[in-house]
């Protein structure tokens, strides 16, 4: 599935940079274009074009790095090593199995999860915590998997016009500390914001479906989204996940909607609750004051 | 080893923190208590908006839910909300952010000890990272390959099926189609 949203814009900022020539120009009634930087401007619209797999790739480590830099993983390769497996086989199911699907659990208490583009995911020790089985963790996986394949992330990216300056440098191919750190400032800005809502509402219906091809029980993301629907917002816990994404009641609204009845006759699958529980188990030890 | 450890310490702290408090719920509007998680199963009752029930267990669309006067049936799940009724949140109404199986929830502004204390994702947090390429990796050595994936599947019993893409409205997506 390839991204509908690039040409638009292409299009769109061609004719703006066609109009700004014509303006300056010298024709009549023109404004002056002294202090605008038509190369600058020129090379944002390149920025624009669509960004090859490997771009994308190298881009989603360096947001990667920037992510893991704020929370490091987990201490615990079993958990690890389990996440990765239930979800490059939900990543499997989609329409961009062969990305390097890499997932990975943080040391975060705060329950939230995100995706890179190119196909990097990281969990957080808290979302995991709160989830009751492995359907629960493949419809979370796969709602963040739907996010890569629609390249959200990256088509959210490529509107920050500086973004259009930062592809020059991936483009030259050499993986250096200097583009990494220079992805830093608009991965963080990106991941404090977020998406569109609309975005968030299409990783829903997809992750549903999603973790429903890998054979799980599909109703495993509703539930994760009914648990956190019972959340205190003012939860320093969600307070990033609910300002970046729509109330989780909402979402559980929409699904209701877009799910329905009909969806009835695609449940089956196993929660695989067992082994879940067994891996996550040292996770879960908590302890209230 | 700090897991051997954790595995000792686990049932004094889950002592210390209160009996593993049943997961709870409440209707949203009047809904059919059916005696079967199917559509067309008898209805044992109808419950009133904001009854509070106990989870028993989930089943796909449905939950098993028992009832104040003890009587088991199911609900659709996407009928109902988890926690206490909105009037009845005060402090402790709330789901649990430590997850099921810890205690009961707690007033937002308490403190939880954990060891090593909390480990926040904060916007101030994300805001202060610097790049750590040592956990990028790090990370990259726990990637699967499609036949731990496969096998992983196979122990579970997951099988891969066709499904397609539902839209808002709830139809099925021709143009995006299912998966082969």
């Amino acid at each position: 599935m390839r991204s509908v949203y690039a040409v638009p814009g292409i299009l769109l900022s061609l004719m703006f940079v066609t109009l700004l020539a014509a303006c300056a120009g010298g024709g009549k009634g023109g404004f002056n274009l002294q202090n605008v930087d038509i190369n600058q401007l020129v090379q944002n619209v390149k920025g624009l074009r669509e960004v090859p797999e490997p771009e994308e790739i190298q881009i989603g480590d360096g947001v990667t790095e920037t992510l893991l830099g704020a929370r490091p993983l987990q201490d615990d390769v079993e958990l690890q090593r389990y996440v990765n497996v239930v979800g490059l086989w939900v990543a499997r199911q989609s329409e961009r199995p062969n990305l390097p699907w890499h997932f990975a659990v943080n040391d975060s208490d705060y329950i939230n999860a995100f995706a890179t583009p190119g196909g990097n995911i990281v969990i957080t020790k808290g979302m995991i915590r709160v989830l009751h089985n492995e359907s629960e963790l493949a419809g979370v996986l796969g709602h963040e998997v739907s996010h890569v394949v629609r390249k959200h992330h990256l088509n959210a990216m490529r509107k920050n016009a500086a973004f259009g300056l930062l592809m020059q440098g991936v483009q030259a191919g050499s993986k250096n500390q200097d583009l990494v750190n220079a992805l830093a400032a608009p991965t963080k800005e990106l991941y404090a914001r977020g998406l569109d809502k609309s975005d968030e509402f299409e990783a829903d219906r997809m992750g549903v479906i999603i973790a429903a091809r890998a054979g799980y029980d599909p109703w495993g993301l509703p539930s994760a989204l009914q648990t956190l629907a019972g959340v205190n917002p003012d939860d320093t816990y969600v307070k990033l996940l609910f300002k970046t994404h729509p109330a989780p009641s909402a979402r559980l609204e929409k699904l209701a909607v877009a799910l329905g009845t009909n969806f009835d006759s695609v449940t089956g699958g196993p929660q695989s609750t067992d082994q879940f529980l067994r891996i996550t188990d040292r996770i879960r030890i908590v302890a209230a004051k | 080893m700090k897991h051997e450890l954790w595995r000792w310490l686990a049932p004094a702290l889950f002592l210390m923190s209160g009996a593993a408090a049943a997961e709870t719920g409440y209707t949203l509007q009047q809904t059919d208590l059916k005696a079967k998680p199917f559509l067309d199963a008898d209805t044992r009752t109808k419950l009133p908006e904001k009854t509070e029930l106990e989870i028993v267990l989930r089943q796909g669309p449905w939950m098993q839910v028992k009832t104040k006067n003890k009587q088991l049936g199911y609900v659709r799940m996407l009928q109902l909300r988890l926690g206490s009724t909105p009037t009845a949140k005060d402090s402790n109404g709330w789901v649990s952010v430590l997850g099921p199986g810890t205690s009961s929830p707690r007033p937002s502004s308490t403190t939880v000890t954990m060891t090593g204390g909390v480990r926040g994702f904060s916007e101030e947090e994300l805001q202060a990272s610097k790049p750590n390429k040592a956990e990028y990796d790090k990370m990259k050595t726990f990637a699967a390959t499609p036949d731990q994936a496969n096998s992983h599947a196979a122990e579970v019993k997951l099988t891969a099926r066709a499904v397609p893409y539902y839209g808002e409205d709830g139809k099925p997506l021709k143009d995006q189609g299912a998966k082969k």
